[in-house]
């Protein structure tokens, strides 16, 4: 038996079907045992969607479906999703016992397709994988079933992009992180398919997909594959930015990359930088002679367990913008052994000052694991403020510590999340916003 | 109760020489069910002289679910209680999981009942997942016997059996009780069988001539003990039964390398010269 891990804060490959949930009128099907989605949704999801958490159609997947295969139902699940819910992409994710049962899930979803109905499908056993990797096949299965079928001519439109950032509900601030890039991306003259959430235009939106001059993927790892399949079979040439940017140095330099890339007037991108900077540090200097008298109260030691993209872009964060020096970082996204070594990359020059930091990082999908290291960590900070950036899972450490907590990640329980974000510059304010409200709270 | 599941090669003769050997046992006046776990069904047709019966899975997929044991067993020859297991259709679900389903489903109907001597589990072609497992796992068949022949593919089948055995017997009590040879009239049959069952550290419980009228039964929907009780092959039949009924070696069989199997086909499977060969 593989080892078990304690406090996954992912989902198996079943999760991404949250993906679907975040797409304007998207709605999944699930081919699942009952309670699957369930599961995913208390774990990575606040709130229903458009058709997510119990409203989504599932074929509850019993003994019967398992002997004599599961593709009557599905197709019967299918037929009736129609009728009764007012979608504009159906998107079945099939789940373990489908997976391994063998049904065969392309045919019957193939008959629907036949007919032009709305619909693509993707396997996702859950022992397949994480949902990190799984977010990737749903968006590529979209593609490849749906998206292509509109697509007439190879010509490019300029200045359109398709932006891969974070994955809807396993970054628990997905909405607001990507209208946050959506924003600074718009403001300097580009025009965003940001795919998921309140600020795309739903389904119309990826038809476009193939008409981009070319793709960003945010993030160490996810992403990157839909970006590479893109890059196939589109020829979109496409940028990697390797976090989430938080805050104004990260965002200016994430602006001047997209910038330069795109081919965008270089002055016009320096112009709107340049307003946005003045307007953030206006905020900061305004607070600044709190802050200095303050500089006690503020945590001595940040740890984070958290994935990838959001230890690195926090990190960056907090060592050069507010000064504070990352402490352990416990990355549990579970990031493939081949992308480690370009996160610890980021990590070493994660200072602006150019000199070399050497900041602990763990890789480890096992939280708990983190937990037991992190409390052994904090020993040598008894008498310190601590902040961890975690999950709701951590409230009982945290409470252990004394430590404040801010969650960045699933599973969230203890905060409503609506469209607040942390990338570009508002959000880093919010990230700042955040911090202190936590710390102050708990000031004596 | 003695349980007692059935491997060997697809093909090589399980359900005909189960059959033959539950009619012997039942003229010995002992009380037998034969459940047959291979989704073609064809485990009970000589005993109920035809394949007259719904399987335990069509009646699931029919009915939705089974409450009366007569929906799913017969009474064939000799009184032998008769169930099929059956599978879903080619292709499509999962047969093993079919199996473990008809199985626990016997259990809650209270097929095993206490006067039963025998439950006889003739199972498909090898041990390919755990739901072809299921009737040597745990609290189930406690005896297995593996139908060969001569032929080399029916040993390396045979040999792989007592690899899932082997797993099974260190966990439960189940155990390898010989090997039945169904004689193909290969080349020095009885002593590569032998010396094949002696290397497992088990036996040839006995060794099953071949004869036509198996065949010409076979058509006719009966045993060759229902069809023609006085024909030699008939008395073959009741030797076999005997012979399991009288058994005492079981053992945790010791499956063989590649290689070692190989040099035994070497050794005894070769003849010398044709006079060698005392089948011709």
């Amino acid at each position: 038996m593989s080892q078990a891990i304690e406090q996954p804060r992912f989902t198996c490959a079943l999760g991404s079907y949250q993906s679907a949930v975040a797409i304007k009128k998207g709605v999944p099907i699930l081919h699942s045992g009952p309670g699957c989605g369930g599961q995913v949704n208390r774990i990575i999801g606040q709130g229903e969607g458009y058709a997510g958490g119990s409203t989504a159609p599932c074929t509850n997947a019993e003994e019967q479906d398992v002997v004599f295969g599961g593709e009557k139902k599905l197709r019967s699940v299918v037929e009736n999703a129609f009728k009764v819910i007012d979608g504009e992409l159906f998107v079945v994710v099939t789940g373990c016992t489908a997976a391994i049962t063998g049904d065969d899930v392309a045919a019957v979803i193939g008959e629907f397709q036949e007919e032009d109905k709305p619909i693509v499908y993707v396997e996702e056993g859950g022992f397949k994988s994480n949902n990190y990797a799984a977010h990737d096949r749903l968006l590529n299965a979209i593609i490849d079933q749906y998206v292509d079928k509109f697509h007439e001519s190879d010509e490019k439109v300029e200045g359109l992009v398709n932006v891969f950032a974070s994955i809807p509900y396993q970054d628990p601030y997905w909405s607001g992180n990507l209208e946050g890039i959506k924003k600074v991306l718009t403001d300097i003259g580009l025009k965003v398919n940001i795919l998921f959430g309140g600020e795309s235009e739903g389904v119309s939106e990826w038809k476009t997909i193939p008409n981009a001059q070319f793709n960003i993927a945010i993030g160490p790892w996810v992403g990157l594959k839909a970006a590479k399949h893109l890059k196939v079979k589109y020829q979109q040439p496409f940028l990697q930015f390797p976090y989430l940017p938080i805050g104004a140095i990260e965002t200016s330099r994430f602006l001047r990359e997209v910038g330069e890339f795109a081919g965008l007037d270089k002055d016009k991108v320096e112009e709107y930088i340049e307003r946005e900077e003045a307007k953030y540090y206006e905020h900061i200097e305004k607070m600044a002679s709190f802050m200095l008298e303050f500089r006690y109260g503020i945590p001595r030691r940040v740890y984070s367990i958290a994935d990838s993209s959001y230890s690195l872009g926090f990190s960056k964060f907090l060592l050069n913008e507010l000064g504070i020096i990352p402490g352990t970082q416990f990355i549990v996204d579970d990031i493939p052994e081949k992308y480690q070594q370009y996160v610890l990359e980021q990590f070493e020059n994660i200072s602006e000052l150019g000199n070399k930091r050497d900041i602990e990082v763990v890789f480890d999908p096992d939280a708990g694991n983190s937990q037991r290291k992190l409390e052994e960590d904090a020993k040598n900070y008894e008498d310190k403020r601590i902040l961890i950036l975690g999950s709701a899972w951590d409230k009982n450490l945290a409470s252990k510590l004394n430590a404040d907590l801010l969650i960045v990640s699933p599973p969230v329980q203890y905060r409503l999340i609506m469209n607040c974000g942390y990338t570009g510059y508002e959000g880093g304010l919010r990230a700042i916003e955040d911090i202190y409200d936590r710390v102050l709270a708990t000031y004596r | 109760m003695r349980q007692i599941a059935i491997y060997g090669k697809g093909g090589i003769g399980k359900s005909t020489t189960t059959q033959n050997l539950t009619a012997g046992l039942a003229e010995l006046g002992k009380n037998v069910m034969v459940v047959g776990c291979d989704p073609k069904a064809d485990s009970t047709r000589l005993l109920l002289n035809g394949l007259a019966q719904k399987t335990v899975l069509d009646t699931l997929r029919e009915e939705g679910d089974v409450d009366d044991l007569d929906m799913i067993m017969k009474t064939g020859f000799g009184g032998t209680r008769c169930v099929e297991s059956g599978g879903p259709e080619p292709g499509v679900g999962c047969a093993g999981r079919g199996i473990i389903t008809s199985i626990g489903m016997l259990e809650d109907l209270g097929a095993y009942t206490d006067d039963l001597d025998y439950v006889f589990y003739d199972v498909l072609g090898d041990v390919v997942c755990g739901g072809f497992a299921m009737p040597i796992r745990e609290g189930k068949a406690k005896e297995i016997y593996i139908v060969a022949s001569g032929e080399m593919m029916a040993l390396y089948a045979a040999n792989n059996i007592c690899k899932g055995i082997q797993k099974y017997a260190q966990k439960g009590g189940v155990r390898l009780g010989g090997i039945i040879c169904n004689s193909r009239n290969v080349d020095r049959e009885h002593d590569l069988l032998n010396a094949f069952a002696k290397e497992l550290g088990s036996q040839l419980i006995y060794f099953v001539p071949r004869d036509n009228e198996v065949q010409r039964a076979e058509i006719n929907r009966k045993t060759v003990i229902d069809h023609n009780p006085k024909h030699p092959q008939a008395q073959e039949y009741r030797q076999l039964a005997e012979a399991i009924e009288n058994n005492e070696m079981f053992v945790i069989p010791k499956p063989m390398t590649q290689e070692r199997l190989e040099e035994i086909l070497i050794e005894f499977g070769l003849m010398e010269n044709i006079k060698d060969n005392y089948v011709i």
